[in-house]
């Protein structure tokens, strides 16, 4: 639908973490290498699973449990990969700590580790976004746009694109609780970000009945919003302990 | 608070990757926008000749072995020229024609920019019917291409417009690149590879001549150089650290140069002549930090092809690099910089395609860079970082177009996300 269009779509899914890129990573040049690197982590966790899924596809797009399996056991995969980019990440801290030590510079603060993990989640979310959304959303820069049937009130490339948005929103920050919760050993973060995350993919299976979309996305935007809520408790706390532990 | 390790970590390998990663941008928006709307139009089939055609003309009715094999033979021949070429400049180098190098390179550099830069100027005015007059145009095109050589080789310039001339002759190389055929542009970018492991590693490899000549010397490299100059942190000490990197022109009629700024004070110039329409870009880089190491590096990124269909919309460019790193105070690396490969890929249904090709092909092709870089710093030595990065590349390449195209469109178009 024009190119105005089109770019409208792009800043719908990808508005709000070009924000966070442009004032929070962009300052520090290990954020950029980090956000990288968590993209094409999960680049490669999506070519093993449509590897592993190739078999099987074109699905018959009739019935709704082969799909559910498709997401659980895509969900699945990706939260044993966030837990193996947290141990990559423990020795990354351990490098980077004696590195530190070497030029004689104070050690990671914690301000520091929750950056790194919020670069890695934006890795996932920005990765979710191109290639979910951003790929096919070279044909809405021409002249026509594109319905689907089962959502047949907005456009497919806006529909595309808010989902996309509610997915870069719980990737991001629920890559910083599950950071945290796998430092802190808090069960709850631990439990949580699977949770979350497989509740998402979910949702999105309401999309495939006729006309799901409208009560769909809506139940997203809250697994969106309870990400983000409980992200931004669980900072708050941890940031005023260790202020109360460096005043004492 | 004393400020955290996490505010200069990595900023020189971000110094170097940013500007590839702009080129390879910019590159894409402006074969993009160039493209002629009509899928079908004849106009964008007729095929230029170049150095990378020389043997075989690629018809998209000839049969698959065909085509490789012609594709090979131009790879092959290709190739030759590069070496043929090298060997010319370091020849050059030992002898000392400095000056014929310098005034060479200059001459080469103001006719990359005018020539080429020039058609794609015109391309640009006639597409969006932009209403300049032709005496306005020439002289904005002169300006542009004299402000090119002497900030590329005269100091006194702001870094700045240094930089961004170095983008510029990227991006004009990689249009260029754009008009060659699928298939010779995936065998040229696998024989560039392997032949830039070999010219960098092998005991005769011309490129590891040329390095140790400038380092027995303990000169500057003959090329051209893109420094990045970081801000100077508390631990710099009282040297600048900079980024050099070498990008080098094709100008039409086939010669290449290679063109070396020395940083900081020194200025020296050097030219190699290829009779190729080929873009070979040398990258240095050198990084001054604590323990004296120089970097040097480039981005690549890697063609998109596309399908039966007659229109192509991919992105990619290439660029190769080879790195040499020595391990003393002035080290320097030399990285081989292929212009970049950009082709029109894809229709409609295609484009998607094509689309999340090309970007898990340059976000494999980043970090490709960035692995060759950590190498630089692990190896210490020459070490060519085109293999690389054409390999995560070519490799993520398919396995994006292979596996995950069916997958992800399948799953998107049910608005089924995870």
């Amino acid at each position: 639908m024009t190119v105005a269009a089109g770019i409208g779509y792009a800043l719908v899914a990808l508005g709000p973490s070009l924000t966070l890129f442009v004032s929070v990573i962009s300052k520090k040049p290990f954020l950029i290498l980090t956000l990288l690197s968590s993209t094409l982590v999960w680049l490669i966790s999506l070519i093993i699973l449509s590897g592993i899924w190739r078999a099987f596809l074109p699905l018959n797009s009739k019935t709704w449990w082969p799909l559910a399996i498709l997401i659980f056991t895509s969900v699945a995969f990706q939260e044993g990969l966030r837990l193996l980019f947290w141990k990559v990440y423990k020795r990354l801290e351990d490098i980077l700590d004696a590195f530190a030590d070497r030029v004689s510079k104070p050690r990671l603060y914690l301000t520091d580790k929750m950056q790194i993990a919020l670069a890695g989640g934006l890795g996932h979310g920005v990765a979710h976004a191109v290639f979910f959304c951003l790929s096919l959303l070279t044909p809405a820069f021409g002249p026509a746009t594109y319905f689907v049937d089962r959502c047949s009130q907005i456009p497919f490339f806006l529909v595309s694109a808010i989902i996309a948005l509610a997915f870069v929103t719980v990737h991001t920050f629920s890559m910083v609780i599950a950071f945290n919760g796998y430092s802190e050993g808090n069960k709850v973060d631990q439990v949580f970000v699977p949770s979350v995350h497989l509740a998402a993919g979910m949702m999105t299976l309401i999309n495939f009945a006729s006309g799901g979309c409208i009560i769909g996305i809506p139940l997203l935007f809250l697994m969106a919003i309870l990400t983000l809520m409980h992200c931004g408790r669980m900072v708050w706390r941890r940031l005023t302990e260790n202020q109360r532990q460096g005043n004492s | 608070m004393e400020s955290s390790i996490l505010e200069s970590i990595g900023q020189e390998i971000i110094g170097v990757m940013s500007p590839v990663s702009l080129c390879m941008l910019l590159v894409v928006l402006l074969v993009y926008s160039l493209s002629p709307s009509n899928p079908f139009s004849s106009s964008s089939s007729t095929p230029i000749r170049t150095a990378a055609n020389l043997v075989y003309l690629e018809n998209p009715s000839d049969t698959a072995a065909e085509k490789l094999e012609g594709a090979l033979l131009n790879a092959l021949v290709f190739v030759i020229l590069i070496a043929i070429v090298t060997f010319v400049l370091v020849l050059l180098y030992y002898y000392n024609f400095t000056n014929f190098l310098k005034n060479y390179m200059r001459f080469s550099a103001f006719f990359v920019l005018g020539t080429m830069g020039g058609s794609i100027f015109l391309s640009i005015i006639q597409h969006f019917s932009i209403p300049i007059d032709s005496i306005t145009c020439f002289l904005l095109l002169f300006n542009f291409t004299i402000v090119g050589v002497l900030s590329m080789f005269s100091g006194g310039m702001p870094i700045v417009l240094r930089q961004g001339y170095m983008v510029s002759l990227g991006i004009i190389v990689a249009a260029w690149f754009t008009k060659l055929p699928e298939w010779t542009t995936w065998v040229l970018l696998v024989a560039l590879a392997l032949y830039d492991l070999v010219a960098v590693l092998a005991p005769g490899g011309p490129l590891k001549l040329l390095v140790e000549l400038a380092s027995s010397r303990d000169e500057e490299l003959p090329a051209l150089i893109y420094e990045a100059r970081p801000t100077i942190s508390c631990n710099e000490g009282n040297q600048p650290s900079s980024l050099g990197l070498l990008v080098g022109g094709v100008s039409d009629s086939g010669s290449v140069e290679l063109q070396a700024v020395s940083n900081n004070n020194v200025h020296r110039d050097g030219s190699e002549n290829h009779r190729s329409p080929e873009h070979a870009a040398i990258q240095v880089r050198r990084l001054e930090n604590v323990e004296g190491e120089r970097n040097r590096d480039e981005g690549e990124r890697l063609p998109l092809v596309g399908h039966s269909s007659e229109r192509y919309l991919s992105d990619g460019n290439s660029s190769e690099y080879s790195t040499v790193v020595r391990n003393r105070e002035s080290e320097i690396v030399v990285d081989e910089e292929m212009s970049p490969l950009v082709d029109l890929l894809g229709i409609d249904n295609e484009r998607e395609q094509v689309r999340s090709d090309g970007m898990g092909d340059s976000v494999a092709a980043s970090r490709g860079l960035g692995c060759t870089l950590i190498l630089l710093s692990v190896c210490r030595r020459a070490l060519p970082a085109l293999p690389i990065s054409i390999t995560l590349g070519v490799v993520f390449y398919f396995l994006t177009r292979l596996l995950m195209e069916p997958f992800v469109v399948g799953t998107a178009t049910n608005l089924m996300m995870f």
